[in-house]
């Protein structure tokens, strides 16, 4: 900590007024001014191709009834979360695996390297990312035409255009991030409680199921929601694997977020679009507080 | 039968060969998977096919010289290093003034403060690309690079500060009060010693934000005009045709990146890694 | 006869402070502190953790502002000046040396703020090294250097800028043991050369008491006494002073006979006497009596008039430099003397052995309750002040 001026300079600091002003305004003027306006900008109207300053209720209006008929927005709400929360439980229990393997079984000196490369996927651009798992997941992609090419047509898939796509995507996306939030949570549980564990005769499944995973829920609860809400409002892997609607359990329904999207770039009727995303920060605002009492239920048990 | 019992040493490993040859094998199969699409990406700008499958058609460089002929997705990725760059710069400024401003003074508001120079990372960038367009529309700024860059900003500031302000808390408080004491004034130690003091930090928040916003797509999409940045340029190219010059484009990105980030490396892990606070 | 030679010449002040007082909004670090530096003097400020010393000392170099009170620098008020126009100089434990520059830059830094000559700065920074034998370290980085060379640049860097005093904050606690030593005998030689008034804070006796011209002894956010070593050591004023500083046995009685320059205490079953300067307390009142555990002797046996008490002793301390004997006499009174021990520990005292133990009525300092109100003298608490002051 730096230390303060004393009092006794004269006037206010002029850092402290820049150091504090600067930032105060800037992201007053290009954050928290652009955040209010959203939701006054639902309240307005388009004519004429203009944005006109009004309060109505038109545009929730009109999303209400398109909500179960017509667009279907009940329907691409329920299908972003099914797929969110799918693809974040998927995701938690794929990456934590791989945690356990990286703090228990590599040679500690190795950590380091092996969390680099686990985050090497960031080190290229994710839009290019879903390229490659585009011509990966093609019907006549990488992959398929390999194991024709191999003599096991028998194993070919139709991914593409599915939401099953969208969620290797996204777990791809979300991968680094989990692993990393993962390996602080469990590399910070102390070994020696394992040790003891072992000494009393706790075999390693035991060791796992009674030290290491109820000192991980937190982590494992906390990853999560942050994969559910992350997922619940991406729009490139629906897009790019997804192919806009993809298929799942419910049918060949888009995601929120990239109805959203597709919406505004058809219509381009901004207080509309403005209304939608206050609908989707609504939803996610109730997925974070399902999260925080997962949380804080974990917290109560473990104690 | 216990297990080793010599302090630090791993509680689970010991006997238990199945277990890690089950982690191994895990292992390897995750990193497969993470690292999948960029070798994809890279083997794939080399090979003739139109389209990428296997077998190959074999080699040819023809997708990096059609980029170049091209010029569309080369003129995304200028206003990529135009803006990027420039938003880095500018969270840099801000996020050393916060930094700096919650290091050194102890005012009402700090925490909230914080929080919200925090909170645009936390809110969807869907969201956030909606509200930018609706004000930036209404003062006529939007459907610009500058639109881009402004936004941007915004996001990135946090990771920069963050970064600055984890350097800035190793600096011991009297070496301000030193330089204070031998007659410099705030601005004169700020550029003279604490500023110095900053710069790693300052150069890995610089080469995190320049990350996050290169790879930004959905604010820059919603923002932007026909002034594209590259990962709009993409989005636009992907769906709209199949063209293997994207695994070229995609191939000089990553090389990009690998080389900022290896720039991070270097500056933030020693920085994140040390505790002690370097008293000279 | 030269009448003007009997007049010294007059004492500057260096260093004033007026009722200096720092009070936070729970505690008072400062209470009315009031002392005076003269021109080239060495004090040190000695207390204990948390008695206020370094908070008076930054209060001085202008980093903390105090509550109330007055700063005077060679007769002009600093008390509003801020920091960086103050012409004191701080050296820090930690050095706070800058780690981006070399030694040479380091020492130059002061210079640099201002439009400076590099020639003159060159010439400078090289003669202040010469002082302070660094002459050969100029361009080498801070990280190569050692504990000691980073003190003597700190010190290097205050000095360059020709301060009017030098504040020294514990600058030797981050050095070991013999190495403080020697930098000690340095500093005070360094000092005398330059005719600089040094304040100089310390938690360790020795450390002031070999260097200082003068002590301030502070507790608790006051001054408990302020002198020259030899009369803090011999002469406590209070009792804090007395069981703080030096190994002194401290005993608590009652006055049952005054006899002109001298009064009788009784202390527990110990008749003991003591030389009084002045106004001797009357008969009845208590006193605290301090005698230095190294003017308690064994051997040779004790005068006509001098003090006499028979103990057993009870244990043996080492300190390194000296060996200490506890006693305790058959009514529960402990005594601390030192000794010089035969070499033949067949020779030595043994644990139960009685002692006849004698010291002089000159040697013993009396203190008495002091009923001037004070932090410490809240209904229940009392302090002691010697008599004579």
């Amino acid at each position: 900590m730096t230390a303060d001026m004393p009092p006794s300079t004269a006037a206010v600091s002029p850092m402290k007024l820049l150091g504090i002003g600067l930032p105060l305004l800037y992201s007053t003027t290009f954050f928290v001014a652009p955040l209010a306006f959203l939701v006054v900008l639902g309240f307005w109207l388009v004519e004429d191709f203009q944005v006109v300053p009004a309060f109505s209720l038109e545009n929730y209006a009109d999303i209400a009834q398109h909500m179960f008929a017509k667009s279907n927005y009940a329907l691409a709400i329920a299908q972003s979360l099914w797929v969110s929360i799918s693809t974040a439980l998927l995701a938690v229990l794929l990456c934590y695996p791989m945690v356990l393997a990286i703090v228990y079984v590599a040679p500690p000196s190795r950590h380091r390297l092996f969390l680099m490369l686990a985050v090497a996927p960031f080190w290229s651009s994710y839009v290019l990312r879903l390229f490659s798992w585009q011509i990966l997941l093609a019907n006549k992609g990488i992959i398929n035409s390999a194991l024709a090419w191999a003599g096991l047509e028998h194993l070919q898939f139709t991914l593409i255009y599915t939401q099953t796509a969208t969620r290797i995507g996204l777990i791809h996306y979300l991968a680094p991030i989990l692993i990393v939030v993962l390996y602080v949570t469990v590399a910070s549980i102390d070994r020696d409680l394992i040790q003891a564990a072992r000494d009393l005769g706790a075999t390693r499944w035991q060791a796992f199921r009674r030290v290491i995973l109820p000192m991980s829920r937190t982590g494992l609860v906390v990853s999560g929601s942050f994969a559910a809400i992350i997922s619940f409002g991406d729009v490139l892997s629906g897009a790019l694997l997804g192919g806009g609607a993809g298929r799942s359990v419910l049918g060949s329904v888009p995601l929120f977020s990239n109805m959203i999207m597709t919406e505004y770039a058809s219509a381009t009727n901004l207080p509309r679009t403005a209304a939608l995303a206050m609908i989707l920060v609504l939803v996610m605002v109730v997925m974070l507080a399902a999260g925080a009492a997962l949380a804080e239920r974990g917290k109560v048990d473990a104690s | 039968m216990a297990a080793a019992t010599q302090p630090g040493a791993n509680p689970l490993a010991a006997d238990g060969r199945w277990w890690r040859v089950a982690g191994r094998l895990y292992m390897a199969i995750g990193y497969v998977f993470l690292v999948l699409p960029i070798a994809t990406m890279i083997v794939f700008s080399f090979q003739k096919g139109q389209f990428a499958a296997i077998p190959g058609q074999g080699w040819s460089l023809r997708w990096y010289s059609k980029l170049f002929e091209d010029g569309t997705l080369l003129e995304a990725l200028r206003n990529s290093l135009i803006v990027s760059p420039l938003a880095a710069t500018g969270a840099c400024v801000l996020g050393f003034f916060a930094a700096y401003a919650l290091n050194r003074f102890m005012f009402r508001g700090r925490g909230a403060f914080s929080v919200l120079l925090v909170l645009p990372v936390l809110i969807p960038p869907l969201i956030l690309g909606v509200a930018f367009l609706g004000l930036l529309s209404r003062i006529g700024l939007q459907g610009q690079l500058f639109s881009v860059f402004l936004t941007h900003v915004v996001v990135v500031t946090a990771p920069a500060m963050a970064v600055i302000q984890l350097r800035l808390g190793q600096m011991p408080r009297a070496l301000e009060e030193a330089a204070w004491d031998l007659g410099a004034t705030e601005l004169q130690t700020l550029y003279k010693v604490v500023l110095p003091f900053a710069l790693p930090g300052i150069a890995g928040g610089w080469l995190l934000a320049f990350t996050f916003s290169f790879d930004e797509f959905i604010i820059a999409w919603f923002v932007s005009g026909f002034e594209q940045t590259l990962p709009v340029a993409v989005y636009a190219y992907i769906v709209g045709s199949v063209d293997p010059s994207l695994n070229a484009v995609g191939s000089i990105v990553f090389a990009l990146s690998v080389l900022s980030l290896i720039g991070v490396e270097l500056l933030l892990f020693p920085l994140l890694l040390s505790r002690r606070r370097t008293a000279a | 006869m030269d009448l003007l030679s009997h007049i010294a010449p007059p004492r500057q002040v260096d260093l004033e402070l007026r009722g200096v007082t720092k009070t936070f909004s729970n505690f008072v670090a400062l209470e009315h502190i009031d002392f005076s530096i003269e021109r080239g003097e060495f004090v040190a400020i000695m207390g204990p953790s948390g008695c206020g010393k370094t908070t008076l000392l930054r209060i001085v170099a202008g980093l903390e502002a105090m509550s109330s009170g007055q700063l005077l620098l060679r007769g002009q008020d600093i008390s509003a000046l801020p920091v960086h126009k103050r012409s004191t100089r701080l050296v820090w434990q930690n050095f706070a040396l800058f780690p981006h520059l070399n030694v040479r830059q380091n020492i130059a830094f002061g210079l640099t703020l201002r439009r400076y000559n590099k020639a003159a700065v060159k010439t400078k920074v090289e003669s202040i090294a010469e002082l302070v034998q660094l002459s050969q370290f100029l361009d080498r980085r801070i990280s190569q250097l050692s504990g000691g060379q980073k003190q003597r640049v700190a010190i290097a860097r205050a000095l360059v800028t020709e301060p009017e005093i030098l504040l020294l904050d514990e600058p030797l606690s981050a050095l070991d043991a013999h190495l403080r030593i020697r930098m000690q005998s340095e500093m005070k030689r360094l000092q005398q050369r330059l005719g600089l008034s040094f304040l100089y804070v310390t938690h360790n006796q020795s450390e002031a008491f070999s260097m200082a011209d003068r002590v301030v002894v502070m507790n608790k956010g006051h001054i408990e006494q302020f002198g020259p070593p030899e009369e803090i050591y011999t002469r406590p004023k209070t009792h804090f002073v007395a069981e703080f500083v030096g190994s002194n046995n401290i005993f608590d009685g009652k006055v049952v006979d005054v006899q002109g320059d001298l009064i009788i205490v009784q202390c527990a079953d110990a008749v003991i006497g003591a030389a009084v300067r002045e106004r001797p307390p009357g008969k009845g009142s208590t006193v605290s009596l301090v005698v230095q555990a190294d003017k308690v002797r064994s051997q040779p046996s004790g005068t006509a008039g001098e003090n006499s008490l028979s103990a057993v002793l009870s244990g043996r301390e080492f300190t390194g430099s000296q060996v200490i004997y506890h006693l305790e006499t058959a009514g529960g009174i402990a005594v601390k003397m030192v000794v010089q021990e035969p070499f033949s520990q067949a020779e030595r005292a043994s644990i139960n052995m009685p002692m006849q133990l004698y010291w002089s009525p000159a040697d013993t300092v009396v203190l008495r309750p002091n009923i001037v109100p004070s932090i410490e003298n809240m209904p229940g608490g009392r302090s002691y002040v010697a008599l004579g002051t």
